[in-house]
């Protein structure tokens, strides 16, 4: 479904991706795990269209989509809940999940998308008309997360979802994770939390400096020594 | 009571069309992040069209209905054009912002040599509704009640479009985040282009409204972008609430000194604006 190939990125003269590949399959829940600066955002940016690659090559349902402006990676079915939420912080909750289902097939569906979207987060139903700065953090997670699905999206790209959050509100998080694959859609899901994400992917990938240097199913990895050393704290 | 009246009522009416200048330049500068300086001469040209079509007999409200889509497609393509290639070529936002000032700058002497070329550097005025209506011990001119329900018509028309199309729910989106509306499916240089385009027919409408109350000339628009820039400021940034509540405020605070001495109004607002970036540059309904 999703296909980096080879690719190398930064910003202007500082190199920080070099010959990364990576391939997502459909049905799948793949990991991207490393540390803080390997390279996770810089990534997940160029997938997504906000940043140029320098080389290499990036296909999404077989079609290239490095080069495509972000909008119309989005109208492709792509999906992306960004790292820190970054929610519309003076639209209420309700026009957040509209501005998830902008691209104009899901714009149509919209109405069917939020009842689908409000079953599963019940809360933000029952605060669609605040306005959405007034959030916790874990409760702008959720809008971020049902933002995302509002476009009724192939493959979702969630960076960073349990970053700064209370462990029960980070499990509740995982739930919904594992529900998103549970209906149809393909997850690359980066995480710091490795533990409770390699438990739930079926695949992983580690990114460190700038390469990936491991890439395999979850249940190696979590056997692996270094993984144990490096991410476990074992 | 009369001149309390008087400066009350009359900066309301006022600052009824300062809103509108405001509303255009808050979606240039605070969504497309354009200081237009040019802006008020937008203005001054939609004057000086209406000035024109009402001296072949068409009553001065109707060319608001051509100059309203005409600026709209005017500032649209100028922003594709030169601001959407400066925005690329730029390495950042901020590179982005000054060089788009700059550009703006150069406007600004375009539309005002050609303006001048045209209809020279005299004042021009009519008379339309040249009636007056009292309110109390107070006297006011019918035509700029009639400015002043057209701008808050209009003011009032953008904001529900604003806020319940999907293109106006679009702008406010691109107006917190750009980067996080593009992620969502949004053509932020096309979103971008729009708002330009409205801040340019806002700029042209505004100019009719002046033009039905006051003497117009060529060189008159930059105190109307001096004003709007305070107003945005004052208002917040990006805000339509704010740029209206801003508007009102300070067609008063203008009409008030205006009354006390007529030299200092302009010099008055921009105290306020120097005191506010000391004090509040976020504005009154910044975030």
């Amino acid at each position: 479904m999703l296909k980096v190939d080879k690719l190398s990125a930064g910003y202007g003269n500082i190199q920080i991706l070099w010959d990364v590949s990576l391939q997502v399959n459909k049905g799948e829940i793949v990991a991207l795990i490393g540390g803080n600066g390997a390279g996770k955002s810089t990534l997940v940016r160029s997938i997504t269209g906000l940043l140029g690659a320098y080389s290499g090559n990036i296909e999404f349902l077989d079609k290239k989509i490095s080069g495509l402006e972000p909008y119309k990676i989005a109208e492709l079915g792509l999906s992306h809940i960004p790292e820190g939420r970054r929610i519309f912080t003076e639209m209420s909750v309700r026009e957040n999940l509209e501005m998830g289902a902008y691209p104009k097939n899901s714009w149509k569906n919209r109405k069917k998308t939020l009842s689908s979207v409000y079953e599963m987060f019940p809360r933000l139903k029952e605060r669609e008309r605040q306005l959405a700065r007034t959030f916790s953090g874990g409760e702008q997670q959720m809008l971020a997360m049902g933002r995302g699905l509002m476009s009724l999206p192939k493959l979702c790209i969630i960076d960073e979802p349990s970053n700064g959050l209370a462990p029960k509100v980070v499990m509740e998080i995982f739930e919904i994770i594992k529900n998103m694959r549970a209906q149809g859609i393909t997850i690359l899901l980066i995480e710091q939390n490795v533990k409770q994400t390699l438990e739930i992917s079926d695949r992983a990938y580690v990114l460190e400096n700038g390469r990936i240097v491991m890439e395999g199913d979850c249940a190696t990895c979590l056997a692996s020594a270094h993984i144990k050393k490096a991410y476990l704290g074992l | 009571m009369a001149l309390f009246l008087n400066i009350f009522i009359g900066g309301l009416l006022i600052g009824g069309i300062y809103s509108l200048v405001s509303m255009g330049l808050s979606l240039q500068y605070g969504v497309a992040r354009v200081f237009n300086i040019a802006h008020g001469e937008f203005m001054m040209f939609g004057a000086f069209v209406t000035y024109w079509l009402q001296s072949l007999g068409v009553n001065p409200l109707i060319p608001t209905i051509v100059i309203a889509p005409l600026f709209f497609v005017v500032g649209f393509i100028l922003y594709r054009t030169v601001f959407t290639g400066i925005r690329v070529r730029s390495p950042n936002p901020g590179v982005f912002e000054s060089n788009g000032m700059l550009a703006a700058f150069g406007l600004y002497f375009i539309v005002q040599n050609i303006a001048v070329l045209i209809w020279g550097s005299t004042p021009y005025a009519f008379a339309y509704l040249n009636t007056s209506f009292g309110i109390g011990p107070s006297d006011f001119r019918v035509n700029r009640l009639v400015a002043a329900a057209f701008a808050v018509g209009i003011g009032l028309i953008f904001y529900l479009f604003l806020t319940s199309t999907r293109s106006g729910k679009a702008i406010r989106a691109a107006a917190q985040d750009s980067a996080t509306a593009g992620l969502m499916g949004v053509d932020i240089n096309f979103v971008l282009a729009l708002c330009f385009g409205f801040g340019a027919a806002m700029a042209g409408i505004a100019g009719t409204l002046i033009c039905i109350c006051y003497p117009i000339s060529t060189t008159m628009g930059l105190q109307y972008t001096v004003i709007a820039t305070v107003i945005i400021t004052l208002g917040g940034l990006g805000s339509i609430p704010g740029s209206f509540i801003g508007g009102l405020i300070i067609g008063i605070v203008y009409t008030a000194v205006n009354y006390w001495q007529p030299g200092l109004a302009v010099a008055a607002c921009y105290v306020i604006f120097i005191i506010l970036l000391l004090v509040r540059p976020k504005g009154i309904m910044g975030r």
